[in-house]
């Protein structure tokens, strides 16, 4: 109970202090808003065309041309840009262009005839090898479905036309239907093929994570940053009753040692849930005003909030660890900045995990802001349940009783 | 009157360090018992031990029966403790500062806001009650921080040099605060403070402490008359052992003492110093005279200089207080 009234002692003063009000709540909204921004602009860098170009001269202009184009675009990997012929001729020549598709006239009505038609694809001969074997693959691929597509096409149209002859008892289909049908099939088999094929890069073959959404990231990452450096609030409070001799104060009260402590944590707690909940609130409301992508909180609400409680209270226990290894105002700052700066670059507050693990390997692990990150991710990025941040959240009060055991072991209560 | 604290060779090292000695003593109920001492004497760390801020290195103490080494719960709630820092929170009123310290205590509802008023009252600020300590003057905060340490009502109430830095007018206004708390309700009072003004004027017995041990402990009046009817400090080019006898068999003399030696005598060559210890002492020295009676015994003293040709350098006449009574037994000022 002497633990709540230390508790509900240290809020009244905490939210007096209007600035220190500000620093805890508004200090993590302005890193959302400018680090989202830079993520976004990471994002959209990404983004950034990076098929081979591939110059086309349409000498034809018709329906079937305008399929192939369509389908060269498609297919991934390339980026079609059409040319005029004189222009890619001059261009090639310059080097300026590595290579050149023709689709020659009457490609359209010779295929409508099931006749044989040629692309021409030209190559400079400085062209890359690799980029030269991918357009060749892709466009003969291309190439090839179309065939098949409109020798299929025929054969129903022979069909079609053989059934018009046929009794009216036997017309079972029409001919548009049988297209249709066919057509279906065809879009069916591009959006669903019963085989993919993906290409790797030697070095790639492992999973590579998608960039989530910087938003989510942004707020979830600084969540746990700033929860966490509000453990510097519990260290500072300590520190504040030693210097003003309340805690002698305190300490000859019957209360108990363990009270003492309970009463400095819970304050952290508090304000680590009303943190995360400012920031998670503007991540949703406060986005979306400012004309940004908000945050969502992805399938298991509840789980995110259990995450958050077990984040302040991990964050609580450190703020304990901080005032009973730091014994003067410049120590508490000092140690707070280094320590709770460098685990929350380490943990993945500043550079998102899947980079941060690509280069530091298993490293981040020893920090509790990577779990936390991975929790909040796990929830919000990737829309997972509780079921599997069961692990991040064991693995965090397990350095909230590590935190705390060591924090009551070196305190210094005389 | 049954003690309601009893201190048995109460203890307190840092390392190799002892900042309390083995201090014993006891106070009645409803007495007010002074623990005076220069700061650094260890009265503070003996109160801390008493409160349960400390524990103790080895002894013990019995508060209303209760031992402090095994029932430090129960202590703590009959204990009361207004440290000398002024242990409040600035940003917080009065009156919120005192609600918090009753709740602590188990006080709520009604009797902590009656228990909070009636702090009040003690000390005089339910007007201003709800203004921040920090807008208080230094003397405001510290008789806020007295009442912080009533607002339980406890059975002994521990007073840790409680008027530093005040003014006058807040320095009386305490003074009035202990008096009455201590005749209206009967209330134990342990009063520590360098200033012997106040323990002579707030306690019937007085402790006197220096690096970490009780050097005397009497009523006041007695301790004043271990300076028998004053003490004359005479100052004389040389002394020696003779002198001394001589002096101290003046009528309304009690005792000679050499008080001082400014100036050592040098040791011949090829001297032992064990030799020179036992030679009569030194020039430029001051003689402490214990008097029956000062006035007597300085025109005796003069009169006796004068007919043996002896320059008297310099005569204090020491007032008979426990200053007096503490540069006796210490040969340190109290403030020094």
């Amino acid at each position: 109970m002497n633990a709540l009234h230390i508790a509900r002692k240290d809020l009244q003063i905490f939210f007096k202090d209007r600035g220190s009000v500000m620093l805890l709540f508004l200090l993590p909204l302005l890193f959302i808003v400018i680090f989202s921004g830079a993520l976004s602009a990471i994002g959209s860098d990404s983004d950034e065309d990076t098929r081979i170009l591939l110059p086309v001269v349409d000498l034809d202009g018709g329906e079937a041309a305008q399929t192939l184009l369509e389908g060269l675009d498609a297919a991934g990997g390339i980026r079609v840009e059409l040319y005029a012929q004189a222009e890619a001729r001059t261009l090639l020549d310059e080097r300026k262009l590595a290579r050149v598709l023709t689709i020659p006239a009457g490609f359209t009505a010779k295929l409508a005839d099931s006749q044989q038609v040629t692309l021409r694809l030209i190559n400079h001969p400085d062209a890359d090898a690799e980029g030269t074997e991918a357009v060749r693959l892709i466009v003969e691929g291309v190439a090839q479905d179309m065939s098949l597509e409109s020798q299929i096409f025929a054969s129903l149209r022979q069909m079609a036309d053989m059934q018009a002859n046929a009794p009216e008892e036997f017309q079972v289909f029409s001919m548009e239907r049988t297209m249709a049908q066919a057509r279906s099939q065809f879009e069916r088999s591009r959006t669903h093929p019963l085989v993919a094929v993906v290409q790797t890069v030697p070095g790639q073959e492992g999973e590579r994570e998608e960039m989530p959404d910087p938003i989510q990231l942004a707020v979830s990452a600084f969540t746990v940053l700033f929860v966490f450096l509000t453990s510097q609030t519990a260290a500072r409070s300590v520190y504040d009753e030693k210097k003003i001799g309340s805690f002698r104060r305190l300490l000859a009260a019957p209360m108990s040692k363990a009270s003492l402590l309970a009463g400095k944590m819970i304050p952290n707690f508090i304000m680590g849930l009303i943190q995360t909940a400012v920031i998670f609130a503007f991540g949703i409301i406060g986005m979306r005003l400012l004309g940004l992508t908000p945050m969502t909180l992805g399938s298991a609400p509840l789980a995110v909030v259990l995450v958050a409680m077990v984040v302040a209270l991990c964050s609580s226990g450190f703020g304990i660890l901080i005032a009973a290894i730091a014994h003067t105002e410049n120590q508490i700052s000092g140690l707070s900045s280094l320590l709770l700066w460098v685990m929350g670059i380490l943990g993945g507050c500043f550079v998102p995990l899947f980079i941060l693990e690509n280069f530091l390997g298993p490293l981040p692990k020893i920090v509790p802001h990577y779990w936390a990150n991975r929790a909040f991710n796990d929830l919000l990025v990737r829309g997972l349940g509780l079921a599997d941040v069961i692990m991040e959240m064991a693995v965090l009060l397990a350095f909230t009783a590590l935190f705390f055991a060591l924090g009551v072991w070196r305190f210094d209560f005389d | 009157m049954p003690a309601i604290l009893e201190v048995d060779n109460l203890v307190k090292k840092y390392g190799d360090f002892e900042a309390v000695k083995g201090v014993s003593f006891s106070v009645e109920e409803g007495e007010v018992f002074g623990l005076l001492g220069p700061n650094g004497a260890g009265k503070t760390t003996a109160i801390s031990m008493l409160t349960g801020v400390l524990p103790p290195t080895s002894g013990t103490a019995r508060i209303g029966g209760y031992d402090i080494l095994t029932d430090m719960d129960e202590v703590k709630k009959l204990n009361g403790l207004v440290p000398q820092d002024l242990a409040l929170y600035p940003t917080l009123s009065a009156r919120a500062n005192l609600s918090f310290f009753g709740r602590i205590y188990g006080l709520k509802g009604k009797d902590l806001k009656e228990r909070v008023e009636d702090v009040l009252r003690i000390v005089a600020l339910t007007e201003r009650a709800d203004e921040v300590i920090e807008k208080y003057s230094g003397g405001m905060k510290r008789r806020i921080n007295i009442a912080a340490g009533l607002v339980h009502h406890p059975k002994l109430l521990f007073l840790d040099e409680p008027t530093v830095g005040v003014d006058p007018q807040s320095r009386n206004h305490i003074f009035e605060s202990v008096l009455r708390l201590n005749r209206e309700r009967g209330m134990s009072i342990v009063y520590t403070s360098h200033y012997m003004e106040e323990v002579e004027l707030l306690c019937s017995r007085v402790a006197i402490v220096d690096e970490g041990e009780i050097i005397a402990l009497d009523t006041i009046k007695n301790l004043i008359a271990l300076l028998g009817g004053g003490v004359i400090h005479v100052g004389l080019q040389q002394v020696d052992n003779s002198l001394l006898a001589e002096l101290s068999a003046l009528p309304a003399v009690r005792e000679a003492l050499l008080a001082q030696q400014t100036v050592a005598p040098p040791l011949a060559e090829g001297e032992a110093p064990e030799a020179k210890e036992s030679e009569p002492i030194s020039t430029s020295s001051v003689v402490k005279i214990v008097a029956e009676q000062s006035q007597q015994a300085v025109v005796n003293v003069i009169g006796f200089l004068n007919d043996r040709n002896i320059t008297l350098t310099s005569l204090e006449i020491l007032e008979p207080n426990l200053e007096s009574v503490f540069l006796h037994l210490t040969g340190k000022k109290l403030r020094e």
